[in-house]
């Protein structure tokens, strides 16, 4: 499959940036696919994807989009490419309609095929009732689906989207997944990062695990799964001792009880002796949260990544 | 892009930046005629009415150099706050297009400010002839594109929309108010009069002067600074320079 954006050790330390906010990163994107970018406040997720679309300068490596070099042709890649930027916000005083067909007409885009873009648009992403509605006038998700429809709509072959669902309560999000999966459908590629590991693993064919400028985990969502010691968790409540639960895995406390990652068999065997001292018990495999959590030590929500070096 | 596809970005800007606003708020129309004016008033009034002809002029320049220091503010407040500008650098629109294109709808806003001197203009001296037209025409044209370049560029460095509060003020300052713009060159001691030609509006007010026949309606107001061929080769020269600072200087896409 060609490639719709591959890095080499792409590297950017920020003018008054001290540590490199990436350090040597090199993916590929399959083309037509879904590319889910993760990681902690800080990781370094923005600055790839501002680079990758021509919005920033890298210190250091390459990366091609598209087939054009970011850096040396970025007029080339600008006409292919769409982004929504984190914490964009809708232009406030037009309505989601003239939002989105003034994007269009923006991009160079005929009267004609800008209408039709923009309606099919806003009636699949929910907005259409809405059409007339100024953004100044919405809520912060409602403004934010305007802002992905206005991308949706765009002839881009490759659309970035930094973080494009927070915010949004749970079916407004499913309505931007929605939309990226037509993306995809559409043979376009997609590259996603969000906080939200459910959203990535349920969106993308693909997932990088940025920590500190690092790449640390790079597959599908199975191979990243294959690559953790313990691939099951069990809960338990806190009538068990930890001394008991210690031999079948890895032990940590959480509110109310106990959570073990295990192997499948330990697991099993877990479950089986909760279960015949009648206790509540759940086992199931583990969490694109739990990976995180077994790879980088600590849980994606907590801290930023480079928070505890301190002032 | 193409030629046509490029026009029909600009106008778009222009027209999702300007019409749509007006029409929605047509008060907006009210926004750059106040400062300018106030101006005026003050000058023809401490002047007892000798300075109003000379301060007509002051108010045409000051309003195309309020466009480049909105065009500024703006530029800062869809970077800065917005993350327009970052969703437009990522796209097939260039950096020229997109600064006319505000620039352009910036002009909307200008018009009723621009009336208003002119019509003042009219009233208050002899027909003005095709030549003096086009020489007013002309000269605020330059205006306006060395105010929105310098606007443009500037607003690539600021981190803040706060930090355009007090640079456009300032840049008004020291562009319009204290050189010889609302009042005549002439009034300027001759031993201070070199500094006046530090201020790129100090050209354009030359020309408007000698436009509005100044010298010739009152002569204390003496005969212009430099000659026209001049005036026009400063204020060309700014401009042009002010255009590349822009091309190589501006940050489109981020260091
Ligand atoms: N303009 C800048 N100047 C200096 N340092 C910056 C700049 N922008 C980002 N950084 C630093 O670069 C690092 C990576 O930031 P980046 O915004 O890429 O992270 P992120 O993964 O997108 O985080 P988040 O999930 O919070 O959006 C951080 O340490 C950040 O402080
Ligand atoms: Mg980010």
């Amino acid at each position: 499959m060609p490639e719709a954006l591959r890095s080499e050790e792409l590297g950017k330390t920020y003018p008054h940036g001290k540590e490199p906010a990436l350090d040597g990163v090199s993916l590929r994107i399959p083309a037509g696919t879904v590319y889910g970018l993760i990681g902690r406040n800080g990781a370094g997720k923005t600055t790839f994807v501002r680079i990758a679309s021509t919005q920033l300068l890298p210190t250091r490596g390459r990366v091609e989009v598209l087939g054009f070099d970011a850096v040396a042709t970025p007029r080339e890649v600008r006409a292919r490419i769409a982004v929504i930027p984190q914490e964009s916000r809708p232009l406030y005083f037009l309505t989601i309609d003239e939002l989105v067909f003034y994007h269009l007409r923006m991009r160079g885009m005929d009267r004609r095929i800008a209408r039709e873009r923009t309606d099919t648009v806003l009636r699949q992403m929910g907005l259409a009732d809405r059409a007339n509605t100024l953004v100044s006038r919405l809520s912060g998700g409602l403004r934010r689906r305007a802002m992905v429809a206005m991308i949706f709509a765009s002839d881009a072959e490759l659309l970035f989207l930094d973080e494009p669902t927070t915010g949004l309560d749970p079916l407004a999000r499913r309505e931007v997944w929605a939309a990226i999966q037509k993306a995809r459908h559409e043979g376009r590629t997609v590259l996603l990062t969000t906080h939200y590991l459910d959203e990535a693993e349920a969106l993308s064919a693909r997932l990088a695990l940025i920590e500190r400028g690092h790449v640390v985990v790079e597959g599908t969502p199975a191979e990243i799964r294959s690559r953790v010691k313990y691939p099951f968790r069990v809960s338990l409540p806190s009538s068990l001792s930890e001394a008991e639960l210690a031999p079948y895995g890895e032990v940590s406390g959480v509110e109310g009880g106990w959570l073990v990652f295990a192997r499948e068999d330990s697991a099993r065997e877990l479950t089986k002796l909760a279960l015949d001292k009648n206790l509540a018990v759940a086992m199931a495999p583990i969490s694109l949260e739990d990976i995180f959590l077994q790879l980088v030590g600590r849980p994606l929500t907590e801290g930023d990544a480079l928070a505890e070096e301190g002032p | 892009m193409s030629v046509r596809h490029r026009l029909r970005s600009l106008w778009t800007i222009a027209y999702m930046n300007g019409v749509i606003p007006v029409r929605r708020q047509p008060l907006y129309l009210l926004n750059t005629i106040a400062s300018p004016l106030s101006f005026l008033f003050f000058i023809a009034l401490a002047s007892r009415g000798t300075l109003l002809r000379p301060a007509i002029a002051g108010g045409m320049v000051l309003t195309m150099i309020s466009i480049g220091t909105s065009l500024q503010a703006d530029l800062t407040h869809y970077k800065q706050d917005m993350k327009f500008q970052d969703l437009v650098v990522a796209s097939p629109v260039e950096a020229p297009i997109y600064v006319a294109g505000l620039a352009l709808s910036e002009f909307l806003y200008s018009i009723p400010g621009l009336s208003v001197f002119v019509a003042l203009w009219v009233a208050t001296g002899p027909v003005p002839g095709v030549f003096d037209a086009a020489t007013v025409v002309g000269t605020l044209l330059l205006v306006w594109a060395f105010s929105s370049a310098l606007g443009f560029t500037l607003a690539t460095y600021f981190e803040d929309i706060r930090e355009t509060f007090v640079f456009g003020p300032l840049v008004s300052l020291g562009l319009t108010v204290l050189p010889p713009v609302y009042y005549p060159a002439t009034f300027i001691p001759a031993a201070y009069r070199p500094l006046a030609f530090l201020s790129p509006a100090t050209y354009a007010a030359d020309l408007l002067h000698r436009a509005f026949s100044l010298g010739a309606v009152d002569p204390r107001f003496g005969p212009p600074l430099l000659a026209a061929p001049l005036d026009w080769l400063a204020l060309i020269a700014v401009t042009a320079a002010l255009f590349l600072l822009a091309a190589k200087k501006a940050r489109w896409r981020e260091p």
